[in-house]
């Protein structure tokens, strides 16, 4: 079990910096998904003898949400824009890559500052989150186009789960339901949000949205 | 009362039912009327439920997840009157709306729903006594939230709500990653598995918390609320956001929505001041938070010629204050509740008078806006009023709660805090009646005849305000109570 939650760990990592990478809006959005769906095996994967129905069907929805709903919503979003990829980043893909290394070695020096709980199945899986965590925000503030902001915040929320799988054991199924619920709203809400901003302004620029200030 | 519980699920439950019936309404003035009519109703409710948590005890759902006490009774009842104020101020609100047919029945039917919706997830925020639900409810305001600032879509709509929703989601994000390390920092003392995100399992063995852990989740939760609190630096979306949704919501925003996201630092701040030894550490950067919050607000308001943004400056200030005053703790917590409360209310009224006026003068700027008083005596009164109560003006309530916090602060011998508050208090003061006296008196084109106001539009301008007069004058010993009780909830009085 754990070489395969090993091999899932590195897989994550990879996702990353092909995200930090790329320029094509479908291209990440493609890689989003792809993290997704492994974020959702990594219950299955850390379980180890201790699988159960709940874990199973936790895994399963996290997988349909952010494997299949969230990437079509988002190339939804993109159709109806012209935009298909990232001209101009704040941050160019050459620095972004390095960014990210950055952001890898730190996750790992903070985790062994924090000394965490850490869970049997993987050393790894704390350091690996918060990379997951960190590239999530480096896309948010890096990057110009809504559709990457958000997967930004999906690549954000793909930390997160991962991290409460490694500090808590049990959380009630009921919150976990809770936050899958949110996420799927707030990824509805943005995906509309970037459509009706496409139709207003003739583009999906945040940086553009820049009329009100002070 | 044993059975007082039942309350809490009914008010989770009401808004549900009134937001399809919201939805399935007829027409635009229906959805605005069972508004009114379905908020009131849920504010009795909540009010009721207020009244019978007992001074320092709690009720709580059987099963342990849902639970009132002290500190969210009093929000509860703070939540029920901005409600109120901004559900009865609508159909006047909306009324050109609605004869220009710009507020259609859809648009109505939706703003319905997510009034509703709003309504109760803010109430499961205050309900929940599991951080993690408490989460759920905070997220699901803000996406419910989002689609109100752009009822009536417009660019400077649009771009506010973006703003508001990828800052306060990526906020709210993070501060799941603080309640997650929060639970996680029980694993030592035992408690494990649901109830490890229980506040009350938290607060009761919270000295044997691991303190690292504790530390670094509170950092977490104050960043990540705070940003939905709108406490500086993260108060961007703050003003863009109050400024382009429509004044009932605006009221909801300031009035409520910021107080929701700092009650969630609240519920924390005992748990981490005592996990770490009651040395301060947590109050620390509660007062360094508030301090920064009330200066940049200073900064802010000094420059600001748009009145909706004028007025989410001043909320900016004010939550900065009640972060302060909890931050000081002991007079300054019971300050901090007296001042949140008040703050509530005068936000509300003045968002119902400014969005009358702007109306009226047909545009935010507030160089347009002259001679209110003569030409719409209602609202020129109720803005000027709500105003000089903001600024903390004696005899309103808010100079007093301001007053009993700058003494908490020198009492506490903090006298650079102290005169950091005063200072950004003065400008604040400077800075808002430099705009407030003009738009009252000064001369200038008179607008085309405003509607004249109805009773309950009377009523919800006059009442609020005799409130806040009446509270600086004399306040009656249940309400002195309440405020001590749900002071202590954050924190032990010295």
């Amino acid at each position: 079990m754990t070489a395969m939650l090993d091999t899932v760990l590195v897989a994550l990592i990879l996702s990353n910096f092909v995200l930090l990478g790329s320029s094509r809006l479908s291209s990440c959005i493609r890689t989003a998904a792809l993290q997704g769906i492994m974020a959702g095996l990594l219950p299955l994967a850390t379980a180890g003898a201790g699988l159960s129905l709940r874990i199973v069907a936790l895994g399963l929805a996290v997988v349909a949400l952010k494997g299949f709903v969230f990437p079509h919503l988002l190339n939804r979003a993109l159709r109806e824009s012209a935009t298909s990829r990232e001209v101009q980043p704040f941050v160019g893909y050459t620095p972004s890559l390095l960014a990210g290394l950055l952001a890898l070695a730190a996750s790992f020096w903070l985790d062994g500052r924090l000394a965490l709980p850490t869970h049997s199945a993987s050393s790894i899986l704390v350091p690996v989150s918060f990379s997951l965590m960190f590239t999530g925000i480096f896309l948010l503030v890096a990057r110009r186009t809504a559709v990457n902001q958000v997967l930004g915040y999906i690549v954000l929320e793909n930390g997160i789960y991962a991290f409460s799988l490694a500090v808590v054991r049990d959380i009630p199924f009921l919150v976990e339901l809770g936050v899958l619920m949110d996420m799927f709203v707030a990824v509805f809400v943005m995906g509309i949000a970037i459509y009706r901003i496409n139709s207003e302004f003739d583009h999906i620029d945040s940086d553009r949205l820049s009329t009100l200030k002070g | 009362m044993a059975q007082a519980w039942i309350l809490i699920p009914a008010i989770l439950i009401l808004p549900a039912l009134l937001a399809v019936a919201g939805m399935l309404s007829r027409s635009a003035r229906a959805a605005l009327g069972i508004c009114a009519a379905g908020t009131v109703a849920t504010g009795a409710l909540m009010a009721a439920l207020a009244a019978l948590v007992p001074h320092g005890g709690a009720v709580t759902v059987p099963g342990g997840w849902l639970r009132v006490d002290s500190l969210s009774a009093l929000h509860l009842v703070v939540m029920a009157i901005v409600f109120c104020l901004g559900a009865l101020q609508a159909p006047g609100y909306f009324r050109h709306g609605i004869a220009d047919g710009s507020f259609d029945r859809r648009t109505a039917r939706r703003y319905a729903g997510l009034w509703f919706g709003s309504l109760a997830a803010m109430a499961a925020v205050l309900l929940s006594n599991n951080l993690g639900l408490m989460w759920v409810g905070i997220e699901a305001t803000t996406l419910l939230t989002a689609f109100l600032i752009c009822v009536t879509t417009t660019p400077g709509s649009l771009e506010a709500m973006w703003k508001y929703l990828l800052m306060c989601s990526v906020g709210v994000a993070l501060a799941f990653t603080g309640t997650l390390l929060v639970a996680a920092s029980a694993g030592r003392t035992g408690i494990h598995g649901t109830e490890a995100l229980l506040w009350t399992s938290l607060a009761a063995s919270a000295r044997g918390l691991d303190v690292q852990l504790v530390k670094a989740g509170f950092v977490f939760i104050v960043i990540g609320y705070g940003t939905k609190a709108g406490l500086a630096p993260m108060h961007n979306w703050l003003p863009d956001a109050h400024s382009q949704a429509p004044a009932p919501v605006s009221a909801v925003f300031s009035g409520f929505l910021l107080n929701a996201a700092l009650y969630c630092i609240l519920r924390c701040l005992p748990v981490a001041e005592a996990a770490t030894g009651d040395a301060g550490w947590a109050r620390g950067i509660l007062v360094a938070a508030g301090l920064v919050s009330i200066l940049t607000a200073a900064a802010f308001v000094v420059v600001q010629r748009d009145l909706k943004r004028l007025l989410a400056y001043s909320s900016l200030e004010h939550i900065g204050i009640v972060t302060l005053g909890a931050g000081i703790g002991g007079v300054g917590a019971f300050a901090a509740m007296y001042h949140m409360v008040l703050h509530s209310i005068a936000k509300s009224t003045a968002f119902t008078g400014a969005g009358r006026l702007i109306e009226i003068f047909g545009g935010n700027d507030m160089k347009r806006i002259r001679g209110s008083l003569s030409a719409a005596p209602l609202w020129g009164t109720c803005l000027l009023v709500s105003l000089l109560a903001l600024v903390g003006t004696a005899p309103f309530g808010l100079f007093f709660s301001e007053f009993m916090m700058l003494r908490a602060a020198f009492g506490a011998g903090s006298y650079a805090v102290g005169a950091a508050f005063l200072a950004g208090l003065s400008i604040v003061f400077i800075g808002v009646l430099r705009h407030a006296i003009p738009m009252a008196w000064a001369p200038g084109e008179k607008p085309a005849n405003p509607h004249a106001p109805g009773i309950v539009e009377w009523l919800i301008v006059a009442l609020p305000l005799a409130a806040i007069l009446l509270s600086g004058l004399w306040m009656p010993s249940f309400v002195r109570e309440a405020f001590a009780a749900a002071a202590s909830v954050t924190g032990v009085l010295p």
